[in-house]
C-alpha cells in the first residue's frame, strides 16, 4: 500500500491541452474519486497514472519513488477498465490468473491466489466458465479479481460501473466500498457519476476543463464548494443558481435583491464584493421550502417521489429554479408558488464563480 | 419486417439467383458433362446434350494417359500450402504492426503494397525470371513458392490488419498494465481472438495462390515432376488429338480438395467477413 503523488502533471495532444499542471496529494489507503463531466480529462489522469499514457511534463511519485518512466508492474498498479477488458477465449480462471502467468509464478502460488481472489468476490462457482456467460456484474467482479491477484499498491477504476443497469450499480457500489475496506488499499476511481463519487470517496477530486477545480471530502464539497462549477455538479437535483445584485453588506452578512424584488441578509464574508455587484445566490433544491417571502415560481412539472416532491419551475425573469419538497407537496402544477431558503442555507458566488466564504455552514463530519 | 417481401419479389430474387448460379457453375456443368462422353462424342455434329454411353471412363484412363497426374495434383497443394504458410508468417506480424503501432510512413507504405497489388503477376515476369536465375531458383519448387508469397502478402496484411483493428485496444491495455509484453500480448490474447480472421485470410491467401501457380509454373519451372496441376493439363493436349473429357476429368479432381476446403470453411469465412459489424 502506498501513497499518491502527482506533481505538476501537464498532457497535450498535439495542440490540444487536456491536463493543466495537475497536483495531488493522495493519501495511503485512501479511496478518492475523479470526477468531472466528459472531456475534462480525467480518465487521461488515470491513463497517466497507470503508465498508459505518458505525461507531457510533470512528476509521478508511488510510495515516495518517482514512477514516472516506470512500466505499470513497476509501478504497483493495477487497473480495472471501463469495458472489463475481459479476455473472452480464456475461462475467468485463466482471465485472473493472467497477471500471474505473466509473472510465471508456479501452478500452487496461482492456484491458491486465485482461490483468495474468488472467496473474496463469491466466484468460486464461476472459475470454469468463460466471460460470455456471466451476468454484467459478474464480469466486473472478474476484472476486479484480475486486478487484486497482483497484490498491487494502489488500484486504479476506470468507469467500472457505467456498463451496468442502475440497481446493479447501486450493490456494487456497496461492494466495491466494502472491498476498499478489506483490502485496505490506495484506491483512484473515475467517474462522471457524482452519486458514486459522494458514495464511496474518502475524497474527491472534481476536474472541469483538465484542471482541478477542487479537491476535498464528500462533505467539503457538498458545504463549501470552492466555485460554481462544484457546487452545481455535486449534489442532486443541482444547486439552483439565482442571479441577484448586492445591496449592501453589514455585520450579519451580504445583503442581495434577487428578482422579484425579495431582499435577503447572507451570512458571508463580504470583502471581494461591492455595492451593485451582480452576484449569484446558490440555493439546493433541498434547502428550498415554501414560505411566505421569497422567488415566486410558475411550477411547470411536479415529479412526485412519495418522500419528496420535485418541483421545477421558472422565476418571472426566467430563471430555473428546482426544489426538493417534504413528502407529496400540495401544490399543482402550472399554479404559481413561493419559495425561500434560511440564509445561512445559501451559498454566493461572484463574477468569475468563485464563492464567498460562509460563515455558518454544518460543522464537517471528520 | 425488412426481411419480407412479397410474391413477386420474391419470384424476381430466385429468378436473379438462378441466373447468377447459372452463369457461375455452367462451366463447371459443361466440364463434368463432357469428362463423361467418349471423346469422339464431343465433335459430334449437331451437338446433342444427352448420350446413352456416358461412363466415368475419362477418369480412369487420365491416369494413363498422363501418368504423373496424381504428383501434380499433390505439387499444387504442396505449393500452394507452402505459400499459405510462408505469407501467413510475414503478414501475421506486419498485419499486426499496421494494426497497432505508429510508424513513419505507415499509410504510405500500406498504399504502396495495394498499388503492388494494381500489377499482376504477368506484367513482372521476366524482372522475375532475372531475379530467381540470378539467385538460381529456377527449375525448383522456390521458383513457384516465391513469387507467389511476394505477390499474396500485401492482399493479407490489408485483410488481417481491418480484423486486427476490431480487437478491442482495452484488452491488449489491459495485458500491458498487468506486465505482460508484446509478443506474449499477441500469442496469447491476440491471436487467440483472431482466429476467424486468421482462417479467412489463410483460405483467401490458399486459394491465390493455387489460382496464381499457372503463370509462374509455365515460365519458371521446365521440371516434370514439380508441375503444379494447371501446368500438368497440357499434356492432355497431344500431338495428334486433344483429350478432352479426360482433361475435364483431371481438372474436376484437381479442384476438388479446395471445394472441399471450402465447404467446411465457409461459415469462419461468412462469420470472420462480416465480424464485428454489428454489437452481438
Amino acid at each position: 500500500m502506498a501513497t499518491l503523488d502527482l506533481l505538476s502533471i501537464s498532457k497535450s495532444f498535439g495542440a490540444a491541452k487536456v491536463l493543466h499542471d495537475i497536483s495531488l496529494a493522495i493519501n495511503d489507503k485512501e479511496f478518492v474519486v475523479f470526477v468531472g463531466p466528459s472531456g475534462c480529462g480525467k480518465s487521461t489522469l488515470l491513463r497517466i497514472i497507470a503508465g498508459l499514457e505518458e505525461a507531457t511534463s510533470g512528476q509521478i511519485m508511488i510510495g515516495g519513488d518517482d514512477v514516472s518512466n516506470a512500466h505499470p508492474v513497476d509501478r504497483g498498479i493495477s487497473m480495472v477498465f471501463q469495458s472489463y477488458a475481459l479476455y473472452p477465449h480464456l475461462s475467468v480462471y485463466e482471465n485472473i490468473a493472467f497477471p500471474l502467468r505473466v509473472q510465471k509464478l508456479s501452478q500452487q502460488d496461482m492456484d491458491t491466489r486465485v482461490q483468495r481472489a474468488a472467496d473474496i468476490l463469491q466466484l468460486t462457482d464461476k472459475l470454469q466458465l468463460k466471460p460470455g456467460q456471466l451476468s454484467g456484474g459478474q464480469r466486473q467482479r472478474v476484472a476486479i479479481g484480475r486486478s487484486i491477484v497482483r497484490n498491487p499498491k494502489i488500484f486504479l477504476f476506470d468507469e467500472p460501473l457505467s456498463n451496468l443497469d442502475a440497481a446493479l450499480r447501486g450493490d456494487m457500489r456497496v461492494e466495491l466500498s466494502q472491498l476498499h475496506r478489506s483490502l485496505d488499499a490506495t484506491m483512484v476511481y473515475v467517474t462522471h457519476d457524482q452519486v458514486e463519487a459522494m458514495t464511496m470517496a474518502d475524497r474527491i477530486v472534481v476536474l472541469n476543463g483538465g484542471r482541478v477545480e477542487q479537491f476535498g471530502t464528500p462533505m467539503e464539497l457538498y458545504h463549501h464548494p470552492k466555485t460554481k462549477f462544484v457546487a452545481s455538479f455535486i449534489g442532486q437535483p443541482n444547486m439552483n443558481l439565482v442571479p441577484a445584485t448586492v445591496t449592501g453588506a453589514d455585520a450579519a452578512g451580504l445583503v442581495v435583491e434577487l428578482p422579484g424584488g425579495c431582499r435577503m441578509t447572507l451570512p458571508v464574508e463580504a470583502s471581494t464584493v461591492a455595492v451593485g455587484d451582480k452576484v449569484e445566490v446558490g440555493m439546493r433544491p433541498e434547502h428550498v421550502h415554501l414560505g411566505k417571502a421569497g422567488l415566486e415560481i410558475d411550477v411547470n412539472v411536479l415529479e412526485r417521489l412519495g418522500g419528496v416532491s420535485i418541483t421545477y419551475g421558472t422565476a418571472a425573469d426566467g430563471t430555473r429554479f428546482c426544489a426538493s419538497l417534504p413528502g407529496d407537496a400540495r401544490i399543482d402544477e402550472g399554479a404559481p408558488i413561493t419559495l425561500g431558503a434560511a440564509p445561512e442555507d445559501c451559498h454566493v458566488f461572484d463574477k468569475s464563480g468563485d464563492v464567498l466564504r460562509r460563515r455558518s455552514a454544518p460543522a464537517l463530519v471528520a | 419486417m425488412m426481411d419480407r417481401y412479397s410474391k413477386l419479389q420474391m419470384v424476381g430474387i430466385y429468378f436473379a439467383i438462378t441466373i447468377f448460379l447459372i452463369f457461375i457453375l455452367l462451366p463447371f456443368f459443361e466440364m463434368f458433362m463432357a469428362s463423361l462422353r467418349p471423346l469422339e462424342h464431343l465433335f459430334r455434329s449437331p451437338y446433342q446434350f444427352w448420350s446413352d454411353d456416358f461412363s466415368f471412363q475419362a477418369y480412369r484412363d487420365m491416369w494413363v494417359t498422363v501418368p504423373l497426374l496424381g504428383r501434380y495434383i499433390l505439387n499444387s497443394i504442396f505449393i500452394a500450402g507452402v505459400v499459405t504458410g510462408l505469407t501467413m508468417i510475414f503478414v501475421v506480424p506486419a498485419a499486426y504492426a499496421y494494426a497497432r503501432l505508429e510508424f513513419p510512413f505507415k499509410n504510405l507504405t500500406l498504399g504502396i503494397f495495394l498499388g503492388v497489388n494494381m500489377f499482376t503477376g504477368a506484367v513482372l515476369l521476366i524482372p522475375l525470371y532475372r531475379v530467381l536465375r540470378t539467385m538460381g531458383l529456377l527449375n525448383t519448387y522456390w521458383s513457384m513458392i516465391v513469387p507467389g508469397v511476394a505477390f499474396l502478402i500485401p492482399t493479407g496484411i490489408w485483410l488481417l490488419r481491418s480484423y486486427l483493428e476490431k480487437i478491442p485496444r482495452e484488452l491488449e491495455e489491459a495485458a500491458f498494465v498487468d506486465g505482460a509484453s508484446r509478443m506474449y500480448t499477441l500469442r496469447r490474447v491476440v491471436l487467440p481472438l483472431a482466429v476467424p480472421g486468421l482462417i479467412v485470410v489463410g483460405v483467401a491467401v490458399f486459394i491465390g495462390a493455387y489460382a496464381q501457380q499457372f503463370l509462374f509454373a509455365i515460365t519458371f519451372n521446365q521440371q516434370r515432376e514439380l508441375q503444379p496441376l494447371p501446368a500438368g493439363l497440357f499434356e492432355f493436349i497431344g500431338y495428334q488429338d486433344v483429350t478432352w473429357n479426360q482433361m475435364m476429368a483431371a481438372a474436376l479432381v484437381g479442384v476438388l480438395p479446395v471445394m472441399i476446403i471450402f465447404l467446411f470453411l465457409q461459415k469462419y469465412l461468412v462469420a470472420g467477413l462480416t465480424a464485428g459489424a454489428v454489437k452481438e
